[in-house]
């Protein structure tokens, strides 16, 4: 396929305004968002809806509207990415899957992969046909994650790959991963970040078993992944045999930078809190006020540091420097706002959800939004694990923002 | 547009770290501190002679024409150097106020002067802060009133009781004010613009006074050595100092971004989150630093005390972060109260 086939979407005029592209993504959400709320990802029916939204996200050209336009994206500004957002979150539309693909394996390829791996990858993830997972931690490998075992072994234009990754969101889902492998043991030796290898596997080889895995909340959020003597295509490899380790570290800034305009996301919840203090009559308490004006505070915070970043990029600014900060920040936000919630419910924090019946009294729609707040809650929760845990940002921005002397490494 | 004020910025910023490093050092702010008096001539004199305090002054009241938007890296480097003067009230509130009501000749006269260097600010926002910074040292003293009447009284015929600040280095006082000021108008616009700027620069400081702690303390540890290693490469210190980092980043993305929104319709909103934010993060920042100190931070004669009370003086100014974080809630429960319920 050329790549040339792959633009359906016309981008952006760029001399229209931000007001004016507002008004087009207010109109088709208006016209095409899900009126009602789709159910959990996590459940096979539930992930089928969101796929499908994904899908008329796409057809909309709104999967990504900030991708180059060649790649299928809209190649807006962030100016006009952030208000995509604003308006996507406004309307409360659903939460997207396939982050694995959008926001850690696209900007990859862009920056390391071949033309061809493009062409090939990029417009089926666009698409939503195909999703994409995320195999980095291992068992014995977490926040160590250089300490990875899983083997790749060259065979000819093949690699033979051996291991086991776990906690792979999404992977009873996924169809492909994108995983570390360690092609150079002898390498590691010396320097355990050496030998390393970005290798995208279609999950559909022989060899390969998916283990979906029950989350804390019960839901099968998450898989492990067994590799038997996985034949994968030397084709397959991003950035180079070897050369894994900057793929990676990359994926991870991605990952743990400003996703651009998801501040309104965090908005909704805010304002999601300030019903629930009205609905418990505490409009005149000095704690309730104090606490939902924290978080509202901490989500101001937010958006201020999402623009400052904002501008920074489009000066030329290198974002490295920024990304622990911004993920200990959002993640420690989001718990506190969620976390707020539960205690703003007091004793009904402690019931999650229920019908009618069960809970006298409670409406369904605050019965559903009890149950999803619950789902978030333990997200967040998550989100100080994983992309590298709170306490190895701060390891990071302690020694490498701010360049304090190294811990002693075991020699 | 930007691209200019972005230039401006840099330019303002690097002029006033030069000025300052030369002349706002620790021995400086030592000798303040032992002479037990914040305001000097001399220090104000050079900041007037570069243009810092006529930078709003339009052009033809001797100015630079420049607005609030040009200054969050100026009023950032006031908290980081500690400067002990009315830098936010005189040059800032002091000058947007005078500033519109420069037609009337009495006006335009204490312009020139506040201009020229030779007139101090002082500026009382009774809805914000009971206390008015630098009124003793002031030779004129602005109202704010909450209904947007602005008057104005030269402090000598003002009630001026000093307290005891927490930060010397900071002034404060009660005013009693006489009967007969001279109004200068009622512009509740005016009014809410000089609370935001109040609130924002203060901000601004307030998180260059955090910077100047987290500093202070990264480079601290890096050098003071216990168990045959830096205690820098502890841990558990590197821990604290890094929650103390990420508090002083954002403070100074929420502050200095709502300095640089104050045209904007939600300017008095950014400014109050920012405001909140920095004190809780200039908090942190206060009882890390001392903490990683140790008994050096905290004695007299070492420096680390100059921004522990400045952050507690600021961050208790123009608003505390209690008053801040409730204001805003109520302001959300009334927007959201009125297009009834946002559970989707
Ligand atoms: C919901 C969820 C989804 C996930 N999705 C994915 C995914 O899609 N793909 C993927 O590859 N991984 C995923 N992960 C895995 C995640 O990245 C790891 O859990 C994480 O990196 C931590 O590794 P670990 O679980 O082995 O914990 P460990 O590394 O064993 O850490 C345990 C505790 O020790 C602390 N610790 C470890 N080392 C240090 C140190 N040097 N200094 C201070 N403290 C330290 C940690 O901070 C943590 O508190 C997911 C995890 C969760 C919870």
């Amino acid at each position: 396929m050329s790549v040339n086939i792959m633009t359906e979407h016309n981008g952006i005029d760029q001399s229209s305004t931000v007001d004016v592209f507002r008004s087009e993504v207010r109109e088709w959400l208006a016209a095409n968002a899900p009126r009602e709320s789709l159910l959990p990802w996590t459940s096979r029916e539930g992930f089928d809806q969101h796929r499908a939204w994904e899908q008329t996200l796409f057809e909309g050209g709104y999967a990504a509207v900030d991708w180059p336009i060649e790649y299928g994206g809209r190649g807006a500004d962030l100016r006009l990415t952030m208000a995509f957002a604003e308006e996507y979150y406004r309307v409360r539309a659903p939460e997207r899957v396939n982050m694995g693909g959008l926001y850690l394996l696209g900007p990859v390829l862009m920056q390391y992969g071949t033309e061809e791996q493009r062409a090939r990858w990029i417009p089926d993830l666009l698409a939503c046909n195909t999703i994409w997972c995320q195999g980095f931690s291992e068992p014995g490998s977490g926040s160590d994650l250089a300490s990875l075992s899983t083997r790749a072994v060259r065979d000819g234009d093949h690699f033979v790959v051996n291991g086991q990754k776990t906690w792979t969101s999404m992977g009873g889902f996924a169809d492909w991963i994108f995983a570390l492998v360690r092609t150079d043991p002898e390498a590691a030796k010396h320097r355990k970040h050496s030998g390393i290898t970005f290798l995208c596997i279609d999950l559909r080889t022989p060899g390969v078993e998916v283990r979906p895995l029950a989350m804390v909340d019960g839901t099968k959020g998450f898989a492990e992944v067994f590799f038997t003597d996985v034949r994968v295509p030397v084709e397959n490899v991003v950035g180079g045999v070897d050369q894994g380790w900057k793929v990676a570290m990359s994926t991870l800034g991605f990952e743990r930078g400003a996703v651009f305009g998801d501040h309104a996301k965090f908005s909704n919840d805010v304002a999601a809190l300030a019903g629930l203090v009205r609905r418990r009559g505490l409009e005149q308490d000095t704690l309730a006020l104090d606490e939902l004006g924290r978080v509202l505070v901490e989500t101001e915070v937010y958006r201020a540091n999402v623009y400052r970043l904002a501008a920074l990029a489009e000066a030329g600014g290198n974002l490295d420097q920024t990304a622990s900060i911004n993920k200990l920040f959002w993640t420690e936000m989001q718990h506190d706002i969620f976390a707020t919630g539960l205690r703003l419910m007091a004793e009904e924090g402690g019931v999650v959800g229920g019908d009618r019946e069960v809970l006298p009294g409670v409406d369904p729609v605050t019965a559903h939004a009890w149950k999803d707040w619950h789902h978030r809650y333990w997200y967040a929760r998550a989100a100080m694990i994983f992309g590298g845990t709170s306490e190895i940002q701060r390891n990071i921005i302690s020694e490498r923002v701010l360049g304090l002397p190294m811990e002693p490494r075991p020699t | 547009m930007t691209e200019t004020l972005d230039l401006d910025r840099r330019q303002l910023d690097e002029v006033t770290k030069v000025l300052l490093d030369r002349h706002c050092g620790l021995e400086y702010l030592r000798e303040r501190m032992d002479a037990g008096e914040a305001h000097q001539p001399a220090l104000w004199n050079r900041l007037a002679e570069t243009g810092l305090v006529s930078a709003l002054v339009a052009d033809e009241a001797g100015g630079a024409g420049l607005t609030p938007r040009h200054l969050p890296g100026v009023l950032h480097a006031t908290g980081y150097h500690g400067v002990p003067e009315p830098f936010l009230e005189t040059a800032v509130l002091g000058v947007t106020i005078l500033g519109a009501y420069a037609e009337d000749p009495w006006v335009a006269d204490q312009l020139r002067a506040l201009a020229e260097g030779s007139l101090l600010v002082a500026v009382r926002l009774a809805v914000l802060d009971p206390h008015v910074a630098f009124a003793a040292q002031s030779d004129l003293l602005l109202d704010v009133a909450d209904d947007g009447t602005v008057t104005a009284y030269p402090t000598a015929e003002v009630a001026v009781t000093s307290l005891e600040a927490v930060d010397p280095l900071r002034p404060v006082a009660r005013v009693a004010l006489p009967g007969s000021g001279r109004v200068l108008g009622v512009d509740p616009a005016l009014a809410r613009r000089v609370r935001t700027l109040a609130v924002a620069g203060s901000a601004c400081q307030l998180a260059g006074a955090a910077r100047r702690l987290l500093d202070l303390t990264v480079e601290y540890v890096s050098v003071r050595h216990q168990f045959g290693r830096p205690i820098g490469s502890f841990q558990a210190v590197k821990h604290k100092i890094a929650d103390v980092a990420v508090g002083v980043d954002m403070a100074e993305a929420a502050a200095m971004g709502a300095l640089d929104a104050v045209d904007e319709p939600d300017a008095a909103a950014r400014a109050a989150a920012a405001k909140a934010y920095a004190g809780d993060a200039a908090a942190r920042a206060n009882v890390e630093a001392l903490q990683l100190h140790g008994g050096i931070g905290f004695t007299w004669e070492y420096h680390l005390h100059f921004w522990l009370k400045r952050v507690m003086a600021l961050s208790v100014a123009y608003g505390t972060t209690a008053a801040h974080r409730r204001g805003l809630a109520a302001d959300l429960l009334n927007r959201t109260g009125r297009r009834e319920p946002g559970h989707e």
